[in-house]
């Protein structure tokens, strides 16, 4: 296990400020305002070759030289801790455990980039998170790291949290612009990219908080040591965030370019019960599902493109075979149906049709027509939205009838579900109990 | 400009421009539903996909910018089966209920189904149900139908800066609504009607009556209501307007309306309109042919012309006649009767505040384009709401600020609330200290540029207020220095004056505060007008002292040929107030009121009344019978905006064609009747139309000499009407009491504070006319008292309670509204309603440098009944 | 009828608003804490809340609608006193939470965005809440409780009084 980004997390106390500072927190601050300029920042992230880690992989250093070269004034940095990728949970751990790193890494993003005011956008599902980066910005403000003559260098940048309130869609780096001023979280035309025209027409660097959290380490190191992570596409380390059908799910910092079958295999500790794999969600929900025989895949954002899917959040969701894939993707379109912002024709009537007609087919009530209509309606929907979320709801969609259509066609043809009887799916309930229980008045 | 290609054609387009405007420029059409011109694009429908080569995916025409060497095609069968499944889409949620929806015919859904085909009913699930929402007087939600293109709700925000409804919910579940779910809280500009291109958003009057193939006739014409003068499309049929219609893009409202404009027409086709002339018989109105009532009029003028000099004749000039009736009204009584005692209502305030500023910048200072206001860093406001006076010049101020322009307004805010960067609102009688500190202020920071001594000079001789006297404004002293601080930056303001302006205080003590600040900042001006034609009156020489054209009267200054009187009067005429003295001193023996309801529209009713009683002549030209009809000797049924031929000036200079909706009116156009009774009295022109009436006025008029009636077709002539030497420059003026300062009285300890009466200028009324208006009653039926919270509170008043107004001149009962932006220590009542108005509780004194009106009486005591 | 704890609660909230006011450049920019603070002070947005946030932050009462309804968490009706707020997303589907579903439903005769009789708990369904290691889990009011089993919620729920 690569330890780049987890570092120190083991300590209980590693989410306060003296902790951080020990184990050499804000050194790479302190190197980059003395030692650096604005534009040296901004060239050694490009040299790194660090990609985003939110989910579209998009060369962080040439993001930043794009805002770095707009010379309308004042810059925003903020951070995009909206996390609300189904499967994903890496955000969450290095909030929690590490929160003192991101708010070093905006800092110097902020120094790069001459900017005077951050946000960290954090979604309402982690109020915990809320508080304790409250608390970690009051220290890094007590300490000097933060404020108006930071480490007394005359640079100025504050920081603050903005808490979402339950939508998805805010995710998208517009769509998080948008909710930032105030407004309905629609995702807005692009061109204008954020980097030239975002937050109140500014020019306003949005990263993923991971992404963040790998400056310091660049800055502290070198973007030549970065590039010995990973692989040569895609250097650095990532968070695996790993849940369903394993052992030992968790987050895992590994090596970009790791295979998926080790990942599951070793660090996992394999599939639960000892059942045989029936695919895996690489990279979040928006992403395409791999058959079993695609899990030599090294987990980086070429190769899964290669086999139709993408890296996206990093959040690996394993099934076996006990679990239904027309149940599991119904969830999944009721999932899109319920974020989809409404902004665009396709993704908002389409996934809605979709997903009714997915309800149909899981309850044993549809015919092999609607299936037919099921795959035309999500082709309709493929490449005619404004934005990746009704994109990835109809891609995954096209993908999974690909590769499991026989279980589609047995919903249909058999009114039930190909898998074993699913009361045995359950390790810990039975349908019994359930009926055993008498209601608590 | 670049080249690119579409469908195999060459094509060039600006830089900036979309596919979808290059491909229009090019003739070729892509379908839209979200796209509306004016507005940001949107790219939401996504009905205008289309190919570009070396691109992967679709893109949206409405939202991609041209590139050098692009090449698009915009129909392939890949394009095709898009759009129809978008089309496939909107409609599994859309009702199929054409035959009774009152859009169809010109519903864009329906149009492009007819062309991509319709869908075959795959969707076997129920639609969404949302019923038919008719909780508003009017506009009808039919939610089911509403495709969520958004263009009302961007309408509603982007475009009229009302923010009134908004999407709300989320993905499927989203409708548009006003807060209140069905009842709108709004300015019922109705401008979302417009750009909803299927039925979801109806007009409630036209429900059921109206479809698009009723439409017989449509005129471009110019909307009567008020001084913007927006291009507005009676949609006609028969002799009826069955809807007015804005044209998105068109005229200076660019496709705006207001509520007034879109609505409130209907009050020309009231029951009660004037229908024949009337003769005064034993004291009761008589109807009589028009041959009779004109004979009457002028066997009655030649005999008071007999007997008196030409001095005792006067007219009345009317703001919402055009151009053409009020030249010939000025022509009847200066060149066929003889006096220039002619004058208007504008004399209250707009045509005194347009003189005196013309004399302190020079004859071009008024004038100035009103879309221009958008285009403003800054806005300084004073002397009423213009979103309610001037209601589509009130949007451009709210888009400036979204542009962030510094938007500071002296007095109640209104409908520029959510838009302003400063508000100060002071108490009545105390705008002139916050004036005061102001200029001094920008005096300050600015320094003086030596442009113009006789503004510098009297700005120096201002007193500073003292801190009492700032503590008795009601504003805080911060938000002043404020103020000053963001009008010192700008570098191009605009300054907007209203009437309220001179209504307390000194009138040109405040009018002189104003320019200052327009001089210190270097800003454009413009001047409210509720009346459409206020500008275009005082160009046509209703005024007493200047002929057509703004040339001061002086003997012998224009001949016209075959005229009866060669010449202009020697003397300066009676204005609108010395008529009414001269009325009742016995000077004055005959008036012509010409569209004009006087005995309503004057403060101390009373005075106005005793006066129009007094005379032995009182002919009154109008629509319906009003207030002042009840004196006359003679009523002449007049035409109403939409049914005559001619010419209006909006308050920034600019002529428009007004156009005949109706072919055939109850009323006749006034210039002629005019005509016609001039005829009588010895006048020689004939005239065939309003353009003969109107080239006759370009050879008196100097500055409309070298004016092309032609040009008035497209957009308007602007000023200065090609006129080279018509610049005039800046001279010395006076003003009352430069030095003093409104004196802070000691405040009795118990008991109320005093509460200052002034009227209401509202959205949803002008004058008396829009009584008769079912559709503007519906939303704004009777007349109310507003007051701020805390002065409700402090006089134990709640909302909606009856109460006793009370003022010297009388009383009157009336409900209570409580609104949050009335200014401290006002009360403000309706100015519309026949029992209930404002003008009746009020007297009034003429300043005597502007010769306009001054608010007096106007104290007032308020119980609880 | 404003009551005197509603003009307590109202003028707190115009100094909380005014003080957000400072961390954002633009008035309108507020109109998100401003929502949150206004659901803390008065238990939930109604529409007299939103009346008062608009007055306070000059955003238009449709638009604030429009915006708070906008998104999925803020609280436009009155809820119980706890508020469980229930994953069921794939990985906490695949991990059972859906017998849990209808564990409430039967239990508690709860379901998606109802209250129970008595007030005491309202259910919301949540997409993926990023607790996916530990599925299923569910928030009740701000507290996570994960690895969730039939057992284990009763026990949980059943120390929320
Ligand atoms: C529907 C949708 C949801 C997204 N959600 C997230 C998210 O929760 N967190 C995130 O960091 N990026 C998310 N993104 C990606 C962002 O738009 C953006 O690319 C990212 O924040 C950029 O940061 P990075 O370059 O550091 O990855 C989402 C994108 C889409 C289209
Ligand atoms: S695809 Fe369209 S409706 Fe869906 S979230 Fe994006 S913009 Fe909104
Ligand atoms: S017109 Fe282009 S997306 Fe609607």
């Amino acid at each position: 296990m690569a330890n780049v980004l987890l570092k120190n997390i083991e300590n209980p106390n590693s989410h306060r400020i003296d902790e951080y500072v020990k184990a050499g927190g804000y050194f790479a601050l302190e190197h980059a305002i003395n030692e650096m300029t604005p534009k040296d920042i901004v060239d050694d992230i490009r040299k790194s070759g660090l990609r985003g880690r939110g989910g579209a992989g998009f060369s962080t250093g040439m993001k930043w030289q794009f805002a770095s070269l707009d010379p309308k004034f004042p810059k925003y940095i903020v951070c995009n801790a909206d996390e609300g990728e189904p499967g994903t949970f890496k955000d969450r751990v290095l909030l929690e455990r590490n929160p003192h790193r991101l708010i070093e890494g905006m800092v110097i993003t902020a120094y790069a980039l001459q900017s005077i005011r951050g946000y960290i956008y954090v979604r309402a599902e982690y109020p915990h998170v809320e508080k304790i980066l409250n608390e970690a910005i009051k220290e890094a403000y007590d300490k000097g790291f933060l404020g108006d003559d930071i480490m007394s260098k005359h640079f100025r940048f504050n920081l603050s949290v903005h808490r979402g309130a339950g939508a998805y869609i805010c995710g998208e780096e517009t769509a998080l612009i948008n909710s930032l001023e105030g407004r309905r979280g629609e995702p807005r035309i692009k061109p204008p990219f954020p980097v030239n025209s975002g937050a109140w027409s500014k020019p306003t660097i949005v990263n993923n908080v991971e992404t963040y959290a790998n400056i310091p380490y660049i800055i502290e190191t070198s973007p030549k040591a970065y590039t010995f992570l990973g692989t040569k596409d895609a250097p650095g380390t990532k968070l695996f965030c790993v849940s369903g059908a394993v052992n030992k799910p968790g987050v895992y910092e590994l090596e970009l370019g790791t295979p998926l079958r080790e990942i599951i295999y070793d660090h996992c500790g394999g599939i639960r019960g000892g059942r045989a794999l029936k695919g895996v969600i690489p990279g979040g929900l928006s992403t395409s599902i791999l058959t079993p025989d695609k899990i030599d895949c090294p987990m980086d954002f070429a190769n899964l493109a290669k086999r139709g899917s993408m890296l996206g959040s990093g959040a690996i969701i394993v099934l076996d075979d006990t679990m239904c894939i027309v149940k599991i993707y119904e969830r999944a379109m009721r999932f899109f149906e319920h974020e989809s912002c409404g902004k665009c024709t396709p993704c908002r009537e389409g996934t809605g049709w979709m997903r009714t007609i997915l309800s149909r087919i899981e309850k044993g009530l549809a015919d092999m027509e609607d299936l037919a209509t099921l795959e035309d309606v999500a082709a309709n929907v493929a490449g005619k939205t404004f934005c990746p979320l009704g994109e990835g709801a109809a891609h995954v969609l096209l993908a999974v009838i690909k590769s499991y259509r026989g279980e589609f066609e047995y919903h249909v043809k058999y009114k039930k579900c190909e898998v074993a009887d699913p009361s045995q799916k359950w390790e810990h309930i039975s349908e019994g109990e359930l009926d055993r229980l008498e209601p608590i008045v | 400009m670049v080249k690119l290609k579409i469908n195999g054609q060459e094509v060039e387009a600006g830089r900036d421009s979309s596919i979808l405007y290059a491909a229009k420029a090019a003739g070729i059409t892509i379908p839209t539903l979200c796209h509306i011109k004016g507005l940001e694009p949107y790219g939401g429908c996504r009905m205008c996909l289309v190919e570009i080569e070396g691109v992967s995916r679709l893109q949206t025409a409405c939202t991609t910018k041209v590139n050098e060497g692009m090449s698009v095609l915009t129909e392939t069968d890949e394009i095709n089966k898009a759009r129809k499944a978008m089309l496939e889409f909107l409609l599994i949620n859309h009702p199929l209920d054409c035959p009774v929806c009152d859009k169809a015919g010109e519903c864009l859904l329906q149009d492009e189904a007819a062309r991509y085909g319709a869908s075959e009913g795959r969707f076997a699930e129920g639609k969404r149900v949302h019923p038919e929402n008719l909780n508003d007087p009017f506009i009808v939600r039919n939610m089911q139908r509403c495709i969520l293109c958004t263009r009302c709700t961007r309408m509603c925000g982007e475009g009229q800066g009302a923010y009134a409804i908004s999407v709300t919910g989320r993905g499927a579940h989203s409708f548009v609504e006003p807060f209140s779910h069905d009842k709108y809280n709004c300015e019922y500009c109705g401008n979302c009607l417009t750009v909803c291109p299927v039925g979801a958003i109806m007009s409630r009057l036209h429900r059921h009556n109206y479809r698009p193939w009723y439409v017989e006739k449509e005129v471009e014409t110019v909307c009567g209501f008020c001084g913007v003068g927006c291009t507005t499309y009676l949609q006609m049929r028969g002799t009826t307007i069955i809807r007015t219609q804005p044209m998105l893009g068109t005229g200076v409202n660019k496709g705006l309306l207001c509520a007034r404009g879109r609505f409130g027409y209907d009050y020309i086709e009231s029951e009660s309109r004037l229908k024949t002339p009337m003769i005064r018989v034993n004291g009761v109105l008589e109807p009589v042919s028009w041959e009779k009532a004109l004979q009457y009029i002028v066997t009655r003028l030649k005999e008071v012309k007999s007997q008196h000099p030409p001095k005792a004749i006067a007219a009345v000039a009317s703001g919402m006649c055009s151009n053409e009736d009020n030249y010939m009204l000025q022509k009847l009584i200066r060149f066929v009767i003889g006096s220039n005692n002619i004058d208007s209502t504008a004399r209250l305030a707009y045509a005194p505040s347009k003189t005196y500023i013309e004399k302190i910048f020079g004859a071009a200072a008024t004038a100035n384009v009103i879309a221009d206001i958008e285009k403003a860093d800054g806005v300084f406001v004073a002397g009423g709401d213009p979103t309610a006076i001037n209601p589509v010049l009130g949007v451009q101020i709210r888009s400036a600020w979204r542009h962030g322009a510094k938007v500071v307004v002296s007095g109640q805010p209104g409908g520029l609330g959510n838009f302003i960067n400063y508000s100060l609102n002071s108490v009545p009688h105390h705008e002139e200290t916050v004036l005061n500190t102001i200029v001094i202020g920008l005096a300050e920071m600015k320094g003086y540029s030596g442009t113009n001594p006789y503004i510098e000079k009297k700005i120096k001789a201002l007193r500073v207020p003292c801190e009492p006297e700032l503590k008795a404004t009601g504003v805080t002293l911060e938000s002043m220095e404020e103020a000053i601080d963001d009008l010192s930056r700008l570098k191009k303001p605009v300054v907007v004056i209203g009437p309220a302006l001179l209504q307390s205080g000194i009138p040109s003590k405040n009018l002189f505060l104003v320019a200052a600040i327009a001089y210190l900042t270097d800003a454009r001006i413009y001047l409210l007008s509720k009346k459409p034609n206020y500008r275009g009156l005082i160009d046509m020489g209703c005024v007493p002292d200047a002929i057509a054209g703004g040339l001061p009267v002086r003997p012998g200054q224009i001949k016209l040929k075959n005229s009866v009187t060669m010449s202009v009067p020697a003397d300066k005429g009676l204005n609108l107030f010395e008529m009414i003295e001269g009325a009742l001193s016995g000077g004055l023996k005959a008036l012509y009121v010409l569209g004009e309801n006087l005995v309503f529209n004057l403060p101390d009713r009373e005075k106005t009344e005793k006066a129009l009683s007094s005379l032995d002549l009182l002919i009154v030209q109008d629509i319906f019978t009003n207030e002042t009809t009840r004196h006359a000797h003679v009523v002449l049924p007049a035409a109403a905006w939409s049914e005559k031929d001619g010419t209006m000036t909006n308050l920034g200079g600019r002529i428009q064609f007004l156009r005949k909706g109706a072919s055939d009116s109850v009323g006749r156009s006034e210039w002629r009747v005019i005509a016609e009774i001039a005829k009588a009295l010895g006048m020689n022109e004939t005239y065939r139309d309003s353009k003969e009436v109107w080239e006759e006025m370009t050879q008196v008029s100097v500055l409309h000499a070298a004016s092309d009636y032609e040009d008035i077709k497209d957009g308007g002539l602007m000023w200065p009407y090609g006129s080279v030497q018509f610049q005039g420059g800046a001279e010395d003026f006076e003003v009352e009491g430069i030095g003093i300062l409104p004196e802070v009285k000691s405040e009795p300890c118990e008991g109320p504070l005093k509460l200052y009466l002034l009227p209401e200028r509202s959205l949803f009324h002008s004058g008396s006319t829009t009584r008769k208006s079912r559709a503007l009653l519906s939303v704004s039926p009777e007349p109310y008292l507003s007051l701020n919270p805390e002065e409700a509170l402090r006089l134990g008043l709640n909302d909606s309670d009856t109460v006793r107004v009370r003022t010297s001149r009388g009383s009157a009962v009336v409900t209570i509204k409580i609104i949050m932006d009335v200014p401290e220590r006002a009360a403000i009542l309706s100015n519309t309603f026949e029992k209930v108005n404002f003008n009746s509780l009020a007297g009034y004194s003429v300043d005597p440098v502007l010769n306009c009106m001054a608010l007096t009486d106007n104290e007032a005591v308020i119980e609880l009944i | 009828m404003i009551t005197a704890a509603i003009a307590d609660k109202n003028a707190i909230l115009k100094d909380k608003i005014k003080e957000l006011k400072r961390l954002y450049p633009q008035t309108r920019s507020v109109l998100l804490p401003a929502l949150h603070a206004a659901e803390d002070l008065y238990g939930w947005l109604g529409d007299d809340a939103l009346e008062q946030v608009s007055m306070l932050t000059g955003v238009t009462t449709a638009e604030v609608k429009g915006v708070v309804s906008f998104y999925s968490l803020f609280k436009t009706k009155p809820h119980g006193r706890h508020v469980i707020y229930l994953c069921t997303n794939i990985a906490c589907l695949i991990m059972g939470a859906d017998t849990l579903e209808e564990y409430l439903q039967k239990t508690y005769r709860l379901s998606n965005g109802e209250t129970t009789a008595d007030g005491r708990f309202s259910l919301v369904i949540m997409e993926c809440i990023g607790a996916c290691d530990r599925a299923p889990a569910m928030l009740v009011n701000d507290d996570w409780h994960f690895n969730l089993t039939m057992e284990n919620i009763k026990e949980i729920l059943e120390s929320y009084k």
